[in-house]
């Protein structure tokens, strides 16, 4: 069932009284990562005690805490995910919610004409029917579970390297263990940019659940669908989320240069700033998101309190 | 369908008119912009000194030099993070606000009592763990800066530099996990938002208008 509610939207008779089961299993996936998290801190603490003492224990423990502490965040991140998806279906029980009641709840009022105009939330447009979804609520729900999986999958395949780099012997510059970490590095980032890419996508088909549920409450009662539209900040949203999920390919040509130490020493660097990039995104995302429920609001008093 | 919560059964205040936002939605409603701006200049500050240091390495530069630049760049990236996670931590307040104020209008519009969920525990934590997260990382951020300025171009004072750099990454991840573990609170809270709100508007509608 769970995995139904991943994919399709709940039935019109879904329960939507009963505690959220995502909710649940995000927290425990948080708390999770958090208590990973918490043990590579102890490591570094004692690594960093060996520096200049035992170079040896200090390389072996960086190189596998690095790995774990990325799979901790991977989990919390993971976590944040299901609570989206916890969310998104509760979007579309809402839908559900007001096209039961907000029927009987109207006043009687004379049509709104159709045209664009300005809402107190931006340009909006009133049109007969629900406007088609935009591309991006079309990918959307299509693509934040290849994301999020992909996502996944490549943090443990670091995690997997990162072991597997604390037995290296081959030290030199450009050797085994270099070349190794610089893997380590690109798939676990790749794999961070890939799931921070799937909450993005998550959080797109929330907004297209919003905007595509307005228009169906709306047309269902036989009003103008007044919908607003796209707000500078969701195309903003966009634009940065893909600049920031294109870092990790210079990582794979880090592996093959002479002189790795200097491009790792801001391709690091550059991986913090593409993975603000896609936090950026993830802030006009929510901020979209809280300007369409504002809009959506205001209408649902419209229809109660003039029935257009 | 077995539907046999209502809106009584979690913690509300009823009232005849909407109650609003609260004070922490009012702040995520003003400072997610300003925080956004000053996560795009730290991040940009960051990447730039980055490249000098980039550079140094390169050419060989000095190694305090290199070392001092090392705990700059982190502090500057991380003056990004701080405020993008603030900047989230507010948007997702916002969105609460919304609900929160939007909700209760709606209500009110209708002519009813007004009910508006009391605030969870989630919600409560999440303002808690985003303070103590945020708290974390500009300590680092504070650390990093004054132990930039205490490098010199002796083998101890290096060895010292790369501990206290090991030790603060250390803390700047658990600051890291636990503004996520934030966001999650925060993100759950919405669940719990909508599924009360799913409930109300249904009772709404065969409820008698409040005289």
């Amino acid at each position: 069932m769970a995995t139904m509610e991943m994919i399709h939207r709940p039935a019109a008779s879904a329960d939507y009284s009963r505690p959220s089961r995502y909710r649940t299993a995000g927290f425990l996936l948080g708390f999770m990562g958090l208590g990973l998290a918490l043990a590579t801190l102890v490591a570094n603490v004692i690594a960093a005690g060996g520096i200049g003492e035992n170079p040896d224990n200090v390389r072996e423990t960086l190189a596998w805490s690095f790995g774990v502490t990325t799979t901790a965040f991977a989990m919390l991140k993971f976590g944040i995910a299901t609570v989206l998806m916890g969310v998104l279906i509760r979007a579309w029980m809402r839908v559900e919610a007001t096209k039961v009641a907000l029927p009987q709840l109207k006043a009687d009022g004379a049509a709104f004409p159709t045209s664009d105009y300005r809402s107190p939330f931006g340009a909006a447009t009133a049109t007969d029917t629900a406007p088609p979804p935009l591309m991006i609520h079309r990918i959307a729900p299509k693509a934040w579970g290849p994301a999020v999986a992909m996502g996944l999958m490549l943090v443990m395949a670091g995690l997997v390297l990162s072991f597997i780099r604390v037995g290296e012997t081959d030290l030199s510059v450009g050797g085994t263990f270099s070349d190794l970490g610089a893997w380590v590095q690109g798939l676990q980032f790749l794999g961070e940019a890939m799931l921070l890419g799937g909450i993005t996508f998550l959080l797109g088909s929330i907004l297209g659940t919003l905007r595509n549920g307005g228009g169906e409450v709306q047309e269902s009662m036989g009003l103008t669908v007044k919908t607003l539209k796209m707000p500078l900040s969701a195309k903003l949203f966009m634009a940065l989320m893909m600049v920031g999920i294109a870092q990790f390919v210079l990582y794979i040509v880090a592996t093959g240069v002479d002189d790795p130490a200097a491009w790792y020493a801001w391709l690091g660097p550059f991986r913090e700033l593409s993975l603000g990039l896609l936090l950026m995104s993830i802030v006009l995302a929510l901020y979209t998101i809280g300007t369409v429920l504002g809009f959506q609001f205001n209408r649902m008093r419209e229809i109660v309190t003039e029935g257009s | 369908m077995a539907t046999s919560a209502t809106s009584a059964d979690f913690e509300i205040v009823t009232s005849d008119r909407s109650l609003g936002r609260n004070m922490p939605q009012q702040i995520g409603r003003k400072l997610w912009l300003p925080m956004w701006l000053m996560a795009g200049m730290a991040f940009a500050v960051g990447f730039g000194l980055a490249v000098v240091r980039a550079g140094e390495t390169a050419d060989g530069g000095a190694a305090d030099t290199i070392m001092a630049l090392r705990h700059s760049v982190a502090g500057f990236m991380f003056i990004g993070f701080a405020s993008v996670f603030a900047a989230i931590s507010f948007a997702i307040a916002r969105i609460l606000g919304e609900f929160r104020a939007g909700g209760g209008e709606l209500q009110e519009a209708t002519g009813r009592h007004v009910r508006t969920l009391k605030m969870p525990i989630t919600a409560k934590l999440f303002i808690i763990t985003m303070a103590m997260a945020m708290m974390a990382i500009i300590a680092t951020v504070v650390l990093h800066f004054v132990f930039a300025a205490d490098v010199t171009n002796t083998a101890a004072s290096l060895e010292t530099a790369e501990q206290r750099f090991v030790v603060l990454e250390g803390v700047r991840r658990i600051g890291v996990a636990v503004y996520l573990v934030s966001f999650l609170l925060g993100l759950g809270t919405i669940i719990e938002v909508l599924r009360f709100q799913a409930i109300r508007i249904r009772e709404l509608a065969g409820e008698a208008v409040a005289s």
